[in-house]
This record gives C-alpha cells, structure tokens and sequence, in this order.
C-alpha cells in the first residue's frame, strides 16, 4: 500500500543513502572519487559566492574600506556599524512585516492554484487546453515594465492602489503561468498508474491527486516555491508604483533608500541587501528536505 | 518495475460515468480566474495603447490619439530597431546555451555529491538566487570598476596583462561578455536547481539496471535519464529564452542608467522609447513586437509542449 | 422723493454688499480651523531633515487642526515611473517635490497647477533665484515654486597646494598652470589626478561652455535650436578638453557616481563637486573624516581673469497638482514650507542652498563658496522634451567622444546640437 507522506520517504531517503554509502565504502576508488566530487562541489560553490561574499564582507567595513585602490580581502577592522544603520531606518519593521505578508499570502494562494491547474494540464485532454497552455506561455512572454501602466490604472479605477490586496494580486497572476508549466512537467513524470492504484482503493480522482500525486512533485513544489518566494521578495517597481504610504511598502523599497541622489550609501547598502537574503535562504534550508521526496521508485515498491 | 510514463488520461473518466468530466475545468478555474482577472484588462490596454499616441499628456487626461499602425511603421523602419532585434537574439543564444550547459553540469554534480556538501553548494546556489538583481549588479559593476574593481586588481597582480584602468565598457563586445557573465551566474542558481529536482524524478533502479546491463555514465545520462529529463529541460530552455530575451536590470544598472545605444536589447530599447522618452504608445508597440518575436523564437518547445502525449523512455 | 429713497436704498445695498465682502472674507479666516481634509505630501529621499519637516507640520496643525498632513518619502530609482502613474491616478498627490530638470515635463502635459496668481503669496517671491524660477516657468505660466538649489565649486586639497606652492586659480589658464605644477609635484604617483574629471560628468563641462557664451539650444519663435557647435561653446570645450587631458587619470567614459570615494582615497587634488559632496568625502561611515581639515573650495573661474564661470544650477520644486482637492491647502503647505522661518532652516541645518538670494549670506565656512556660486547660475532649456534629453545621453556621449578623442570637437558637437534639436521639438 502506497504511504505518502514525507516521513515515510524521509525514511526511505536515508535508507537509500545508507545503502549508497556502503556500496561507496566498499570501493575504495569510488571513495577517492567521492572527495574529488566534493572538492569540485566546495569549489563551485565559492566561485559562484565571491561576489556574495563581497557584499556581505562590504557590510562589515568601516566606510573608509570600501571603495579602495587596493580591495581590502577581510573586514578589518571590523564593524557592526552599517548593520545598525539599516535597521534603524524608520519603517523597517513594517516593511519586514509588509513583505512576509504579501509573500506569505502570495505562496500560498499560487502554490494551490498552480498544482490544481498542472494536475489538470497534465493528466487530461479537454476542451480549451491548448487554449489555456497558450494563455500560459504566452502571459510569460510580456516584459512586466510594459504592463505597470495599464495595471495601475486598472487597480486605480477598482481603489485598490496603496493596499497589499492589489499587489498580492498582481504577484500570483506574475508567477503563477511559471509556476503551472513546470509543475505541470514534474506531475506528467509522476506514472499515471500510482493513482489509478489508489483510485482502484477506492480514492476518488482528485483525491488521488492530493494524496499520492501531491508528495511526489515535492521536488517541483520547492523549486516552485523557492522561485515564487525570491520573485515576490525581491520585487521592486510594482510595489514601488502601486504603494505609496509608507505603512504599506515593502523591503524592496526599503533598500532603494539606501540610493539617495547622492549616489549608494555602500556600507548600509551592502548590509541591508545581506539582510534581505537572508530569510530567502532560511526557507530554502527549510523546504530543501522535502527535495528528496521523490523517490518514486521507492514508493512503487513500497 | 518498470516506470512508465502514460499519456494524460482518459479512461477512468470514461470508465466512471458517462458525462463530460468538469474536473478538469475545476482544476485549471483558479489559475484562469486569477491570470484573466488581473491580466487581461492590462494585456489589453497595452495592445489598444500600441495603437495610440500616448505620451505624459494623454496619459494624465486618460485620453490617447488613435494613430493605428504608425507606431509599428515607425519601429519596423527604424534601422536601430532592426540592429537591436539581431543582438538580442545572439545575446540571448549565448547566454542561454551557456547556462544550461553549466546548470547540467552542476546538477549532475549535486547527484554525486555527499550530503553536507550538497547542502552548502545548494546553499550558495540559493544565497545567489535569493540576493535581489539589483544589488548583484551593483556589485558586479564595482568588481569590474575601472579604478576601484578586484577583476582589474587581481588580472594585474596574475601578470594576466596590464589591466590597470581598464575600462571593460569601452567596447561593446567585451561589454557584452562581462553581461553574459553576469546573467549566467544569477541565471545558474534557478535552472540548476530545477534540474536536479528533476533529476531526482529518475528512478535510480532504471540507473542501476542500464549499468548491470553494462552501460557507462554517459550511456545511462542518455538513454535513461536524458528522457526523462527531457519535459523539465525544455521547460527550463524555454523559461530561460524568454528571461534572457527580456533582461533589462543587467544592462540597465551596470551601464549607471545610461546606456549607450551600442547596448540596447530589445527590452532596454523597450523601456527607453517608452518611459525614456515618455511615450507610451511607441513602448507598447515594442512591447507587442518583444511578444511576436519570442512567440517564433519558442516556436518549436511551445509546440512539443502542447502535445499531448509525452515521450516515454524505452523500458529497461 | 423717488431719487432720494433710490439714493438711499443704492448706499443701502452697497453697504450690505461690502459688508457681505467683509463678513465673507472674516468668516473664511474662521474657517481655517474648520477645514478639514488630508494632504499628501510627496518628498524625495534625502531632501530635508526631519527636523524641518516636523516643524513645518506642527506650525501646519496649528493652523489647520483638523487637516491631516501625510508626508510620504519617495525613492529616486524610478520616480519618473511613480511620477507618472502618481498624476495619473485619480488620487494624485497634492503636493509633489520635483527635480527641477522634470517640472518642464508635467507642468507642459497638465499635471500641476498654474500658480502665476499665486506668487506673491509666497515669501521671498521676489528675489528667487533666477534659474530655480526660470526651471518653474513654462510658457510665461509659472507651475511650481523653487525649493533648493545645489551649486557647483572645485573642492581642492590645501595640502597639496601649499606643498606645491599653488594659491586657488583665478582664471582658466591659471587652473591649468596649477593643475600642471601639481602633477610635476606628484609625478611618481600613477594614480595622481590634480583635477580628476570623469568623461561623462556634464554637468560639470557647461560651466566651460557657458563661460564662453555659448548655451545647449535657444528658443525662437517656438522652435529650440541646438547651439553646441557654437564657436563659443566649442571653444570653452577645447579648453575642457585640454584641462582633462593634462590633470585628470579618471574614467574617461565613466561619471561622477565615484568621485568622493575616490577623492577620499588621496590621490586627487582638486574635483569639481557639489557642496554636500564635503560632506561625503569627510563622513565617518563612508569616507576619511582626516581630510576635513585639508578641504577648501573656490568657484570654478571664468577665462577671463578674476571672473567665475556661470554655474549648473540642480535643486528641486514644490508643484502642486492640478487634480488636487485641496489646492488652496497644499499651497499654504508650500508657502509655510518655502517660508522665510523654514527657509532658514534648511540653509543652516540642511545644508542646501535657500530658494532666494536674499538668503545666500546664510553659508558659511566652505559652504559660502557653493552658495556664493548660485548667484552666477544658468539651466538647462526649459523644453518638456529636455528629460528625453537628457534619457538619450546626448551630453554625456559627446564629451565621451571628444574626451577619448573619438571625434574632433566640431563634430562631436554638431552631432549632439543636431540631435538636441530634434528632441526638443518634438521628435528623437
């Protein structure tokens, strides 16, 4: 009988780990070739962070530091300085909430809507799907600054400028077209035979999909989520345009302070962008575990 | 066992009852409600304003002139439309193939990776990902500062040349490497991550099985796994060709808000006779004729999609 | 008799009507304190100390206690996009902070509201500076009301002149005699800069061209002409150009973003700069607080000996917009603001230069210089085209080309006159 749910396939992770880990201890050349693996893991990992760790060393430097000559490899002296500048921005608590908000309600709304719509994409044929597909990938095509005219103007006319309803709206409607196409693609690898199993125990179709399709595409569901949280967290001209009160604005806006017509306060700047990265990473590490759900061999068997 | 992947199904429908089956149509009402309720006036609105003149002042007494076609006349003839149309389609090319050649590659890598090194590749992957583009570009553009950059600092003290103020806008074609540079590396993290969730799809028995039946890594990468990768990878190729047609903060921030016409992509060029220059109306013409050429650069993966069977990997 | 009770009635009624005029004018000073309403004050980032704004609420409260005030901060990246979609809304801002290169653009397409009735309402009316008023006025109709300015001077390293023996130029030709002596006595160090003058940093080069008398375009009749490729302008450019080559190791392609880190680190002389820049290149979180002590200022001098050259004049303006429901209150919010009491303030605690001349006595110690410099002050055309202008890069890819000597001057400069002059009549 098929048992979804994370705990069951975090189980079976580890038991294919495990087992993975002792076919490697047995060879001692795959052993060798497992170090050279995470040799070269470490070091594309620090490629593609030094112009990270630039920022976030940047942060930690007195401002005589940071714009020099000679580039100065380690914060030293060290500071807290710029830090403490970010934070006391007037607003900044707001803002955070403002944008966990939008984001929160953003994800959740489009997360739901997009499975519904890929398990519908991938697993039947009707009338209009083409129709849908095209709306889809067509939507993607336009560029967004296009568009903020007319969506202004249309959430002018419905009151709904200055409110985080209209901009939640506008962020679903964004991602959601990516969002069902590549689930849709992770729910057509998932065998059709896993549900009509489960319909054969008396599931319904839909229920089928919750219950046995749902967990298997926890890997597209992250990468989705992942995408969706960064393009919402990091959106800067519609909350811009559409927000103004300073209540209602977002952390996007709040790093565009750091931009005065003096030019970037770089210290700050650097340490304010940290900042805002931070909670993107801290839900990656918490969703990355469901990553490994997909075993659907496993499942299979089980 | 082996997995097989079915064409979207009609039977148990059929097997059930026999009347049309509304639940696809459930499925896919969210989505539509959404996308139409807040796209479609806007969508729209761009095309009956690509058909206006709409500069500051029409656009503050809500009241455009209707020019029909002239917008698109006055783009189509417009020699650097013509020029920007080129360098953008070799842009994109570039950095598309570029980072899905590196994003494989890294996915491939994560695979064999042990777990805690996993995490922190992922990790930094992320932290890439998750810094705004803006701030990344800021950076980019100080580390390839003509007084203040490291690359400059560091090609010098490598004896890789004297690049002692050096200026890497001066000329477009090097300009252009160091954009590239920087849409692939921000572009890497998203499609990276992508293909190794659907690299976990493949089922590591089939893997296994092709090697007892004496295939190699590169023969299992492409009779087993390859397939079923495909549906993703094209999904990523075409996400990736739409991003990297439409990349507009890059260029923008790196060149200080000033580029010269030497650097304008389609959606720089977009953006400037639009808001640069506060006409509306010519933007979004542009904007629709960004839209066309995207819909035939796509052609062929759109058309792979909307099939409706999928491609089923030969059973091991 | 008939006359008589016709005579009466006619005083009879004209006292009525005066009294009625009367009555009307004292019974709307009562209502001040009964109007009531919200204002939405739009002020960039940066622009004003907190202090000040605060004040000017209070007093503004005190007057109108039931009218809410809503200051909201506005960031520069996009603002012309927030600008637009702001006015048009129907809700727009009431009162809007503009830099004065935008008014021209929105005052020409009918977002602000024409105040030429209004100014003597508001204090100081009189002796505003010149290029502020000029960058209000569109059409003989004036649509904003000056709010600061920011001027132009050569921030110099006294240290560096007294080692080489200089005193501050008083002419072109002496700049470029100094400028010389301070690179010999600097020659061992290949970052030296005596006059570190990034390629793109136009606001900087018209002062040259203005000097000369020549001008970007004139207007006749309507239709602007572009006028760089003047003989006058191209003649202060020719001794731009010489300046740079000679004292200047900046990016010839680059601007002026970096200017005070740079001048920070110590190896530049002199740079031509805006008076807040002092404060950027002294301040403890991002630059050298020593240097405090080694700074000075003097205006950029004209080529003719004892002479300054005519300044950019940058700043910012009040408009009120024309959808506004409130236009009385939100321009007695400006008057309050632009007032002489808050006026002051902003000379003294802001650091910026006061809307009128009146007040540029205010500046003191290095400031005197920059606001001494206002007095002599020009501004760009005032065409609503001239941000398309200024969108197109015209000014900064023609010093580019004439500084990495791409082009010889004529050409360059006929180019970008040609080019100016199709955009601000209308066309790209």
């Amino acid at each position: 009988m098929i048992a979804p749910g994370t705990t069951q396939q975090g189980i079976r992770l580890a038991r294919a780990e495990t087992a993975a880990g002792a076919r490697v201890g047995i060879n001692l050349r795959a052993r060798s070739g497992q170090v050279l693996f995470d040799a070269l893991g470490v070091a594309i990992s620090a490629v593609m962070l030094f112009p990270i760790y630039w920022m976030v060393a940047t942060a930690f430097k007195p401002g005589r530091d940071i714009l020099t000559l000679e580039p100065k490899w380690i914060p030293s002296p060290f500071t807290l300085q710029n830090f403490q500048d970010a934070i006391s921005r007037p607003f900044f608590l707001e803002d955070v909430k403002n944008s966990l908000l939008v984001v929160g309600a953003m994800l959740a709304i489009s997360l739901a809507a997009a499975f519904l719509a890929a398990v519908g994409v991938a697993r039947f044929g009707f009338k209009g799907r083409t129709g849908f597909i095209i709306m889809i990938i067509g939507v993607q095509m336009v560029p967004l600054n296009a568009l903020i005219i007319p969506l202004y103007l249309m959430l002018d006319k419905l009151g709904q400028t200055d409110a985080l309803p209209g901009v939640i709206a506008v962020y679903v409607a964004v991602v959601l077209p990516f969002m069902v196409w590549t689930l849709r693609g992770f729910v057509a690898n998932i065998p059709v035979e896993l549900e009509e199993a489960a319909m054969l125990d008396g599931c319904t179709r839909l229920g089928a999909f919750l219950r046995i399709t749902l967990p298997l595409v926890g890997p597209g569901l992250v990468a989705t989520a992942v995408f969706g949280f960064i393009q919402a967290w990091n959106e800067y001209i519609i909350a811009y345009v559409l927000l103004s009160s300073p209540g209602n604005q977002t952390l996007t806006v709040w790093l565009a302070s750091f931009t005065t017509n003096h030019g970037p306060e770089w210290g700050p700047l650097m340490a304010a962008a940290t900042l805002t990265g931070l909670p993107v990473v801290a839900f990656f590490l918490i969703v990355q575990r469901y990553l490994a759900g997909g075993l659907t061999a496993g499942s299979v068997k089980g | 066992m082996a997995a097989t992947i079915a064409a979207p199904d009609l039977e148990p429908a059929l097997r059930r009852r026999p009347r049309p089956n509304l639940l696809p149509y459930a499925l896919i009402s969210p989505s539509v409600a959404v996308i139409a309720g807040v796209l479609a006036f806007p969508l729209g609105m761009l095309v009956w304003l690509s058909l206006q003149h709409y500069g500051l002042r029409e656009l503050i007494a809500h009241q455009g002139d209707w020019v029909g076609l002239n917008n698109y006349r006055a783009i189509l003839g417009d020699a650097l439309f013509r020029q920007v149309l080129v360098r953008s389609i070799l842009f994109t090319l570039a950095c598309v193939a570029l980072t899905l050649v590196f994003s494989t590659l890294i996915a491939l890598l994560l695979l064999r990776l042990s777990r805690p090194i996993r995490i922190v590749l992922m990790s930094a992957l992320v932290f890439v990902w998750a810094t705004p583009v803006i701030v990344t570009v800021d950076i980019w553009q100080w580390m390839f500062d003509y007084e203040f950059g490291v690359i400059n600092y560091l090609l010098t003290r490598l004896h890789l040349g004297n690049f002692v103020h050096h200026n890497w806008f001066d000329n477009p074609l090097q300009g252009f490497s160091v954009i590239v540079l920087i849409v692939v590396w921000g572009a890497i993290p998203f499609v990276t991550i992508t293909l190794f969730a659907g690299l976990l799809q493949v089922p590591s028995d089939l893997i296994d099985a092709a090697k007892v039946d004496g295939a190699n890594s590169w023969q299992a990468f492409r009779f087993v796994t390859a397939p079923i990768l495909k549906p993703i990878f094209l999904i990523v190729l075409c996400l990736s060709t739409i991003w990297d047609f439409g990349v507009f903060n890059q260029i923008y921030v790196l060149l200080n808000q000033r580029p010269s016409s030497d650097y304008y992509t389609m959606a720089i060029y977009s953006y400037r006779e639009s808001f640069g220059v506060t006409q509306y109306g010519l933007g979004a013409a542009i904007a629709v004729l960004l839209v066309l050429v995207l819909v035939v650069v796509t052609f062929f993966y759109v058309r792979q999609t909307l099939e409706v069977g999928e491609i089923a990997p030969t059973a091991a | 008799m008939n006359l008589r009770k016709a005579w009466v009635s006619a005083i009879v009624v004209a006292i009525a009507v005066v009294a009625a005029a009367c009555g009307g004018t004292s019974s709307n000073s009562d209502n001040a304190a009964n109007q009531t309403g919200t204002l939405t004050i739009w002020l960039m980032n940066g622009s004003a100390p907190q202090s000040v704004v605060d004040g000017v609420n209070a007093d503004f409260k005190a007057k109108y206690p039931n009218v809410t005030v809503n200051v909201e901060i506005q960031q520069w990246g996009d603002i012309g996009t927030k600008l637009d979609t702001g006015f048009a809304g129907s809700t727009p801002p009431d009162v809007v902070e503009l830099g004065n290169t935008l008014v021209a653009k929105y005052a020409a397409a009918g977002a602000l509201e024409n105040i030429s009735g209004k100014k003597s309402s508001f204090d100081n009316s009189g002796t505003w500076l010149q290029s502020l008023t000029d960058s209000c006025t569109v059409g003989g109709k004036l649509y904003c009301v000056p709010y600061y300015a920011g001027s132009r001077a050569i921030i110099y390293r006294k240290d560096f002149f007294a080692s080489a023996g200089v005193q501050p130029p008083t002419s072109m030709d002496d700049l470029l005699t100094v400028g010389q002596k301070l690179m010999a006595a600097h020659s061992s160090d290949p970052n030296f800069s005596a006059l570190y003058f990034p390629g793109k940093y136009w606001y900087a080069a018209l002062p040259f061209v203005w000097d000369f008398g020549g001008d970007i375009a004139t207007q006749s009749g309507g239709k602007w002409q572009g006028s760089l490729s003047s003989s006058s302008a191209q003649q202060g450019l020719t001794t731009l150009s010489t300046l740079v080559s000679s004292l200047s190791r900046a990016d010839k392609t680059g601007d002026e973003a970096k200017q005070d880190a740079a001048f920070a680190q110590g190896h530049i002389a002199m740079i031509v700069a805006n008076g807040w820049e002092v404060g950027v290149i002294t301040d403890p979180k991002a630059g050298n607080p020593s240097l405090a002590a080694q700074l000075g200022a003097f205006p950029i001098p004209s080529h003719n000996a004892g002479q300054t050259a005519p300044v950019f004049l940058g700043g910012s303006d009040f408009g009120v917009a024309a959808k506004s429901q409130h236009r009385d209150l939100a321009n007695q919010w400006v008057a309050l603001f632009t007032g002489n009491k808050y006026m002051t303030q902003m000379a003294t605690t802001g650091g910026v230069i006061p809307n009128n001349t009146s007040m540029l006595n205010l500046g003191t110690g290095i400031n005197a210089v920059f606001y001494g410099a206002a007095k002599n002050s020009k501004f760009v055309p005032n065409s609503e085209n001239w941000a398309s202008v200024e969108n197109a890069n015209v000014l900064p890819d023609m010093l580019v080309k004439i500084f990495t000597k791409q082009m010889p001057i004529p050409d360059a400069t006929k180019a970008a006159s040609d080019r100016i002059t199709s955009i601000l009549n209308g066309g790209s």
